[in-house]
């Protein structure tokens, strides 16, 4: 989401590098942050592991300067990308502007990638995003390496949509800022394209006339689809609130998949679901109706232990299984207050034992 | 993407700033800054020049988005406030309306029930006029930049991307 702030006049984007574990992107940070000159950019931060894995994000801010009297602001992000690391790398995508997506050249590498493109198109899913729609540069990394995919073969599996693609070497830096340039031009025209109706705000600058975006500034073989005009009933649904809804969502999927940082939940939910029924969202305390209608079905022990007390008179279905033996509704109604009859094996011991004492003192 | 661009013009900055700043007197709290969600810094008053606040808006705004997480995992949809508590320096954080976030930075010269009880009044206001500023952007699409924004941008990006 660019973000245009008429009161201190900027414009700033949100560019995320995505791409599967070790295939580049902090390096690529790196590589813009040790070239750029020093006014032009910030601090560089890197939440990363002591073994400099990226456990959270890298961010890196840059300031290309003012352009019609806006200081456009850039705001480098890249994800981890181990797989268990999806919940926190979902989170990076978060009003993203622009994706680079940087893939291992390596053959080897290929599952990894493709597994990459399509958690990206599934978590920005979530977020009630469009691939289709979205800026997005992909950067064939390491072509350094030897024994490297052919860009022919990388293409037919990664760019399938025809997408901008680069070939980089992110340690020597080639192909880093030819990508950096490609996605930030497409992210502007992307935010101009997005401006429908002629209303000028109170310190816009005067509107010139419009000019195509062109591609001939890239040495790079380019086949890029210009920007889509936006549908006009997308201005009435923001993504905020498809984001808004989205927790009410079942979780179920993305808690699966989610990984280390979900993993110690999932027990405990899985074992709720299994009991609740058919929500899948996670519910601690249960509510009394619903619940106990939908425990009466149930036929596991630890259900019918709950819901004993209740139905201890009208419905003994449930007891009946767990004790496997059949019982009279009336001796639960009626408990039998009358002494307890004598069975026929207790008559015969009773007249054994007379018989012993007739004989014994000899009466007949 | 684009299509919910947070716009804001001078006359919605002004409100929010004297808001905030109203705020920090009442507080007696040191600097505060307004996030976006997404990590872009909105605005800051009191004493925040000694404070890298880009890199602290991105950082407050992970913060936020993954403690977010944490509560939809223990069953929460979100945590409202956060504090961050250090010898000398603590943080306050609340929500403001759907995409905002109101950090306030505070020493030992006032005290978090203090901090708390404006910011929760100040979340409150802010949280109008982010209202007024969302169906403003519903009826005025116009984004302000201009259609040479992008050739103007080429050419500096090439004068600053050199290997």
């Amino acid at each position: 989401m660019v973000s245009i702030n008429y009161s201190s006049r900027e414009v700033c984007c949100k560019i995320v590098y995505y791409g599967p574990g070790l295939s580049g992107k902090t390096t690529n940070l790196l590589y813009v942050h040790s070239k750029v000159p020093s006014n032009t950019r910030g601090k560089m931060i890197s939440l990363a592991t002591e073994a400099d894995r990226t456990l959270y994000f890298d961010f890196l801010p840059i300031n290309i300067g003012t352009i019609n009297g806006f200081a456009a602001k850039f705001q480098l992000y890249t994800v981890p990308g181990q797989v268990y690391y999806n919940a926190t790398r979902k989170l990076v995508l978060r009003g993203v502007d622009g994706v680079v997506f940087v893939a291992d050249s390596q053959p080897d590498k290929m599952d990894e990638n493709i597994e990459s493109l399509l958690n990206l198109e599934e978590n920005l899913q979530e977020y009630g995003y469009n691939l289709e729609e979205l800026p997005m540069v992909i950067q064939y990394n390491k072509r350094d390496l030897p024994g490297v995919l052919s860009l022919e073969q990388l293409n037919a599996k990664l760019n399938v949509k025809g997408r901008p693609f680069y070939e980089a070497s992110a340690t020597l830096g080639n192909g880093v800022f030819d990508t950096l340039k490609m996605i930030i031009k497409m992210v502007l025209e992307k935010a101009k394209s997005n401006s429908r109706s002629k209303p000028k705000p109170v310190t816009a600058t005067p509107v010139a006339p419009p000019t195509s975006f062109t591609s001939e500034a890239i040495n790079k073989p380019v086949s890029e689809s210009a920007p889509k005009s936006p549908e006009p009933s997308s201005a009435t649904l923001s993504r905020e609130h498809v984001l808004a809804s989205a927790p009410s969502t079942p979780v179920s999927t993305p808690s699966e998949k989610v990984g280390a940082v979900a993993s110690a939940a999932v027990p405990k939910v899985k074992e709720e679901q299994s009991i609740g029924g058919s929500s899948a969202e996670v519910n601690y305390r249960p509510y009394p109706g619903s619940e106990k209608q939908q425990a009466k079905e149930v036929d596991t022990p630890k259900t019918s232990f709950t819901s004993q007390s209740q139905e201890y008179g009208d419905n003994n279905t449930v007891e009946e299984k767990q004790t496997g033996q059949e019982i009279d509704n009336s001796e639960f109604k009626q408990p039998d207050l009358s002494l307890p009859k004598v069975i026929p094996a207790m008559k015969h011991r009773h007249e054994k034992k007379r018989g012993f004492f007739k004989r014994l003192f000899g009466i007949k | 993407m684009t299509d919910d661009s947070l716009i804001i013009y001078e006359e919605e900055i002004n409100q929010i700033d004297a808001l905030i700043s109203k705020m920090l007197k009442g507080a007696e709290a040191k600097c505060a800054l307004l996030v976006d969600k997404d990590g872009h810094l909105i605005t800051r008053q009191g004493f925040t020049h000694s404070l890298d606040t880009t890199a602290l808006a991105a950082l407050l705004a992970g913060s936020f988005a993954s403690t977010k997480e944490i509560a939809r995992l223990v069953g929460e949809p979100e945590f409202s406030v956060l504090f961050h508590q250090g010898k000398k320096d603590n943080i306050h954080m609340s929500l403001v309306g759907e995409r905002s976030i109101l950090v306030v930075i505070f020493d030992d010269r006032t005290t978090i029930g203090m901090v708390r009880l404006y910011a929760r009044e100040t979340s409150i206001e802010l949280a109008k006029i982010f209202e007024k500023i969302q169906e403003k952007s519903g009826h005025q699409e116009e984004t302000g930049l201009s259609h040479d924004f992008t050739s103007q941008a080429e050419d500096k990006l090439d004068d600053i991307f050199q290997d």
